[in-house]
């Protein structure tokens, strides 16, 4: 056997015994991909994690939870929150506006007097 | 376990429909499995099946009514289900964003061998290498879902399921590797 050759060989073998037992086989179910039975696997590990009374709890969590107010009700919250807002500017404004009057009422009727009183001075 | 036959299911669903607790009851014994291998295989975390499968169901029981063809329940039902788990995984990639710190808590993945055989651990590990819609694509396959109810849970047409399947499948092969040591 030539030199080369004998190196080729000894390369062959190592990297032969690189490869794990049963290698022929993975690389079978690799190309194959998943089979069937793994999804099954994996659903029934997946339902195995639902504790009892699963469908018990689903219901009774349903029912405490508040429902999501429907579109109606949303515009009818909305709507008396504005009406709320509005009548409370309404308020502020025209109160605000009676004291505003109610002391320039004051000081006119204090200026008249003033007035009266020097007229009647004179 | 699941209603024997098309008309079987839709007239429960109607019961159900009616607000018939006993209808609700089986509905949810009927599909909790299959939801929950769902909800795994799209988020590959068991303590995330129970929490997110209530959410698929207490969903399912609030929507009903406006469910307008009862025979349509399954695929409904399945996009419920993966419409709950896109929002999951949202949520959790969102809070990674705010909270650096919380990943390493929030991805403690399940050793290997702690879930089942060689090929369960490694179809997990191939489904968490693809992109969440690819999951949902390919679990709604497994449902026994068709390309039409998987266009229409998905909005999207027959063909381009069709494209998208056969990409999620090369993917998946690609990552799935029954020695894989996670």
């Amino acid at each position: 056997m030539k030199p080369e050759e004998y190196a080729w060989r000894q390369l062959q073998t190592h990297a032969a015994a690189q490869l794990r037992r049963g290698f022929a086989d993975r690389v079978l179910r690799a190309a194959r991909g998943p089979q069937d039975e793994t999804w099954r696997q994996l659903q029934a590990h997946a339902g195995a994690q639902l504790r009892p009374g699963f469908a018990a709890r689903v219901l009774r969590a349903a029912r405490q939870i508040p429902g999501v107010p429907s579109l109606r009700d949303q515009f009818a919250f909305s709507a008396a929150t504005v009406a709320l807002c509005v009548l409370t500017v309404v308020f502020i404004h025209s109160r605000s506006v009676r004291l505003e009057d109610e002391r320039n009422l004051a000081g006119w009727e204090q200026l008249a007097d003033e007035v009266q009183d020097l007229v009647h001075y004179r | 376990m699941e209603p024997t036959s098309p008309n079987a299911l839709a007239d429960l669903v109607r019961l159900a429909q009616r607000g018939d607790e006993a209808a609700q009851h089986e509905l949810i014994v009927s599909y909790q499995h299959r939801v929950a291998g769902f909800v795994y295989a799209m988020t590959g975390r068991s303590d995330y099946v129970e929490d997110l499968a209530q959410q698929v169901f207490i969903k399912m029981i609030r929507a009903l009514d406006r469910l307008q063809a009862p025979a349509q329940f399954e695929s409904w039902l399945f996009r419920l289900a993966r419409n709950t788990c896109i929002d999951q995984l949202r949520r959790q990639k969102l809070r990674r964003i705010f909270i650096p710190f919380g990943e390493e808590h929030e991805n403690i993945a399940e050793p290997a061998g702690a879930v089942g055989t060689e090929e369960l651990d490694a179809l997990r590990h191939a489904l968490a290498q693809l992109r969440p819609q690819d999951r949902a694509l390919l679990a709604l396959v497994q449902e026994g879902r068709s390309h039409a109810e998987i266009a229409e849970i998905l909005s999207t047409s027959v063909a381009a399921v069709k494209a998208r399947l056969h990409r999620a499948r090369e993917h998946l092969r690609e990552h799935y590797q029954p020695d894989h040591e996670t």
